[in-house]
């Protein structure tokens, strides 16, 4: 049975763009806020668990800390350098280790700023390592941080909290 | 004199591009957000007086508890598994064979994992006790006896250094894998030219 369809005059009919246009103008300037670009620095690791960490953030006036990132094969990632300590060769997992040493050098720089009175770097050390790293390695950043060349002696363990733990 | 001001028409801007830019904005922001995967951190100082050079041996009048770390039967990786001691006790603490990682691991599992924990925590907290239980003046020393200690995974290590911060114990001290070359070492192997 042939039925006539009444379709509207379509033609003159315009949407008022101006309400979704305000509404994609907040999204973008929310975006805009909560974008964190300083997470692009973390590797993406399994952390280990702490009931006794301290929450991340800086004081007013904390030094830009520099992040070092242990994945669990033993690779380092640190800034734009990657080194593998996993070597078999303990003479490769040693050439790793100063190549470390010498890129943290080259980073950090000889900002006098940035040197406490007694002569070691004001620069904390994150060292964000996944849990199942072993910890020969860890031990073995934590000695390039602690050069001579470089004197860094501020480090944070980068830990999470266990799931359910209330805040302190 | 009379201008002859033309009636404006109707005019309209044209919404069409600056709509497809703010939404490629919106796509980009999207993209880049990321939720940051961390929230703690356990902050510590490294000794300022030692540099790189070893302490032979800790000086035996301070109080301590020392917690050693084993890693038994890495060979075949169902089977490795990380064994702790506390001081000289008979008693050992082992740790669940092949752990994956509380994320990976079943609830039964991370339960027996947390009440190793807690029983030598008890352990720890006696220990600090008899020693006259100011937990400042008691150092936790942490090792890792090489070769094999140096593979306990970092999270078990954390996991014990945690035990020690619980209780207040704040001066900690590591000891374990040296670097994988001796300087002596080292300055042959740059001799050698390689």
């Amino acid at each position: 049975m042939a039925r006539r369809s009444v379709i509207p005059d379509t033609e003159d009919a315009k949407m008022n763009m101006t309400p979704m246009i305000d509404m994609t103008f907040l999204l973008v300037v929310f975006f805009m806020l909560t974008i964190d670009l300083s997470s692009k620095e973390f590797y993406p690791v399994d952390l280990p668990y702490a009931t006794q960490g301290n929450e991340d953030k800086d004081k007013v006036g904390d030094v830009k800390r520099f992040v070092i990132n242990l994945s669990g094969d033993g690779h380092v990632y640190f800034k734009t350098y990657e080194f593998d300590l996993a070597s078999e060769d303990p003479g490769e997992q040693d050439d790793a280790i100063q190549a470390l040493q010498d890129s943290i050098r080259q980073v950090l720089g000889n900002d006098p700023t940035l040197i406490e009175p007694d002569g070691s770097s004001k620069v904390p050390v994150m060292i964000h390592a996944d849990w199942g790293a072993k910890w020969k390695y860890v031990q073995w950043i934590m000695q390039a941080c602690a050069h001579p060349d470089i004197k860094i002696y501020k480090l944070q363990f980068a830990v999470k909290r266990p799931p359910g733990m209330k805040d302190k | 004199m009379a201008l002859d001001i033309p009636e404006p028409e109707e005019t309209e801007l044209n919404m069409t591009p600056m709509i497809d830019i703010v939404f490629q904005l919106i796509i980009f922001f999207l993209l880049s957000l990321k939720f940051k995967t961390i929230d703690r951190r356990i902050e510590s100082m490294l000794p300022k007086d030692r540099g790189l050079a070893p302490t032979p041996t800790f000086p035996e009048d301070f109080l301590k508890v020392k917690i050693k770390a084993f890693r038994r039967d890495m060979k075949d990786k169902n089977k490795a598994y990380t064994l702790l001691k506390i001081d000289n006790d008979a008693n050992v603490y082992k740790l669940p064979q092949a752990w994956k990682g509380r994320l990976k691991e079943t609830p039964d599992r991370i339960a027996q994992y947390d009440k190793i924990m807690r029983s030598m925590k008890t352990v720890v907290q006696r220990k600090m006790r008899e020693h006259g239980g100011n937990p400042e003046e008691v150092k936790g020393e942490i090792v890792a006896p090489a070769p094999k200690g140096g593979a306990v995974p970092h999270g078990d290590i954390i996991q014990v250094l945690n035990i020690f911060l619980e209780l207040g114990m704040i001066d900690v001290v590591f000891e374990g894998a040296a670097t994988p070359l001796t300087s002596r070492e080292r300055s042959a192997r740059a001799k050698a030219g390689k």
